[in-house]
């Protein structure tokens, strides 16, 4: 490997990595108000032992909280990411403070508001109250996406579809302030929430409706990768975000690289994103297996599509980096001496000036 | 006289008694909905037993928190399998480790609707059970497809084909002929994946007379062949959305199995 001393490099080529899907969550038993708060954690930790290698495995005390501090070292230590998306995960209804919240997120987003983008979220039960909060979100933090949790709890409901007029009123309101990248959480069901109120369908009607607006469908839609493909074929302004995909990578290559073409074949090499989902995934080791995947032979036959460098610098940053207006060259510059690279000794990392291009 | 002939009854009795291996044989069409795939395959199956007319089926899925109403259904459907045998009276199914397991098996084996085991869903299982056949249907119609081209024929014969074009060839049905051109042509090829086709599209109701189009878009329309590529790309799609929830699945239970030999 190339780690340390030297951007991740693929064929000598670097490849600027954003992780557009992360988490700095707080599953600790004293924040947990609820039973599912538990079943919640319990259930991304099995998604995380079964897809991890068994020595990058963590407990479960360190996975319920793992801090900033550990966060920061795991995405830019070994400089697996050179930047992270926080994508928030409120769930109030079961743990004290909320289980990833943007003002959590914050915390770190600010302190290295040159490495992370930090996204807020809407919940259009909150109704009127909600919309000001969303606004507060903009306006305290500049947020430019939100994350949504279609199947969260909120009192007796167990969950809210996108094409519900309630949140038409909210998606309006995103495109009125600007915030242009909608992020919904389409995946696999996670214990206690209901499967149903990740059905993907009403992606398809949001997306035609707000064609301003950019829909990053977290987790390709698992189970649900036919309706989510067929969705993004007829609709240009739908992404498809790698999470939970990316680490079948790691112990099913084969399901990986067949994945892989049909996200590929049917959305194109532009509109798709890496995410590691951390903490469930880590990029210190997730970025690296994706990078050195392959296609199988049958499915480069079959799709006609190719992971090649090219692909590759696009899935892995430039696709989020177009969606986030971020300037990867003018990040990378910043990067030869930002607190972060000082801290880890990687400003070699970002090279020298490159005298001949100026 | 007497005797006798109730020795033929206890023999007849015995003939028909339930062995491992038909109940086995019943719980292999019993698929786990979102996989398309037997349970029996799958290794769900933890135990079967056998108390005369009375059968028993253990199983446990690859989590604590599958869908209950998925887990429901392959429930439902090993009960319903097992007791269409010969010389069953009662099949009971056990659930094991799951969230919901009170539930469903209390539900199943006192024979309640799904509405009455969990009166706190916010739907049926029909609506879902529906979606889910609908996507086998659409996945095994890609491997019925592939079968035929395999064999040469041509996407617009393919598209143009009716359920009364295909035909066992031979006693033993393995083989299906499939007549083109006004039954001017046969071509032979294996039987096994038009028949399962054909299982879930009748069941889906896309297709119901001998006179229907065979093969159907994902929407149950029949195909222009002009969209034939098309089509089958989204029959390919649907194999792998299946088995790539197939192997998260596979995957979790691994890891279930690994920690519970772990706290054993």
């Amino acid at each position: 490997m190339y780690y340390h001393g030297a951007m991740y490099q693929h064929d000598g080529e670097d490849v600027f990595v954003i992780d557009a899907h992360v988490h700095l969550w707080d599953a600790s038993e004293e924040n947990i108000t609820h039973d599912g708060g538990e079943q919640f954690i319990q259930c991304f930790y099995d998604y995380h032992t079964t897809f991890t290698p068994d020595d990058r495995q963590w407990d479960m005390d360190e996975y319920r909280k793992y801090g900033q501090e550990r966060m920061v070292e795991d995405l830019f230590g070994n400089a697996a990411a050179d930047m992270a998306i926080f994508q928030p995960t409120y769930l109030t209804d079961f743990y004290d403070e909320g289980f990833n919240t943007t003002e959590q997120n914050a915390e770190l987003a600010l302190e290295y508001p040159e490495r992370f983008v930090l996204n807020g979220t809407f919940d259009p039960r909150d109704g009127e109250e909600g919309l000001e909060y969303l606004e507060e979100l903009h306006d305290t933090y500049d947020i430019q996406g939100v994350k949504l949790y279609t199947a969260e709890w909120r009192g007796e409901s167990k969950g809210w579809r996108l094409d519900d007029e309630e949140a038409f009123e909210f998606l309006e309101k995103c495109a009125d302030l600007g915030i242009e990248n909608v992020h919904p959480h389409k995946g696999p069901t996670i214990r206690p929430l209901n499967r149903d109120a990740f059905d993907v369908k009403d992606v398809d009607d949001a997306a035609s409706s707000f064609p301003e607006l950019n829909f990053v469908v977290e987790h390709v839609g698992l189970p649900r990768l036919d309706d989510f493909c067929w969705i993004a074929a007829q609709e240009p302004n739908v992404y498809g975000g790698l999470a939970v995909a990316a680490p079948f990578a790691q112990n099913r290559p084969g399901k990986f690289s067949e994945i892989l073409s049909e996200l590929l074949w049917w959305l194109g090499e532009d509109r798709v994103l890496f995410g590691s989902d951390y903490a469930i995934w880590n990029p210190d080791w997730l970025v690296e297996t994706v990078m050195e995947a392959e296609l199988t032979e049958e499915h480069r036959a079959e799709y006609g599509v190719e992971w090649d460098l090219e692909t590759k610098k696009k899935v892995m940053g430039e696709n989020a980096a177009e969606l986030y207006d971020i300037d990867v060259e003018e990040k990378k510059r910043q990067f030869r001496e930002d607190e972060i690279s000082q801290q880890f000794d990687l400003t070699d990392h970002y090279g020298e000036p490159a005298a001949a291009d100026d | 006289m007497t005797d006798a002939r109730d020795t033929d009854e206890a023999i007849d009795r015995r003939a028909d008694a339930p062995t491992r291996e038909r109940v086995r044989e019943a719980l292999d069409d019993v698929t786990d909905p979102e996989l398309d795939r037997s349970i029996v395959e799958l290794e769900y199956v933890d135990a079967i037993e056998i108390d005369d007319e009375r059968v028993t089926v253990a199983f446990t899925l690859p989590t604590a928190w599958c869908s209950p109403a998925f887990a429901w259904m392959m429930a439902v459907d090993a009960r319903d399998g097992i007791e269409a045998l010969p010389g069953v009276t009662e099949a009971r199914v056990i659930l094991r480790e799951h969230m919901h397991d009170e539930e469903i098996n209390r539900g199943v084996n006192e024979r309640l609707s799904f509405e009455e085991a969990f009166p706190d869903a916010d739907g049926g299982v029909d609506a879902v059970r529906a979606e889910l056949d609908e996507k086998a249907r659409i996945a095994r119609q890609y491997d019925a497809v592939e079968e035929l081209l395999e064999a040469g024929l041509e996407p617009a014969q393919i598209a143009a084909l009716r359920v009364a074009d295909v035909e066992p060839a031979d006693e033993t049905g393995d083989v299906a002929a499939v007549y083109l051109r006004d039954r001017a042509l046969a071509v032979t090829v294996p039987m096994e994946p038009i028949e399962s086709y054909l299982e879930k599209a009748e069941a889906t109701g896309v297709v119901s007379t001998p006179d229907d189009a065979l093969f159907r878009t994902p929407e149950g329309e029949p195909i222009d062949p002009e969209s034939f590529d098309l089509v089958h790309r989204r029959g390919r799609l649907a194999t792998v959305n299946m088995s790539g929830q197939g192997g998260i699945c596979d995957g979790l239970r691994e890891a279930r199995q690994q920690r519970l030999a772990v706290d054993d």
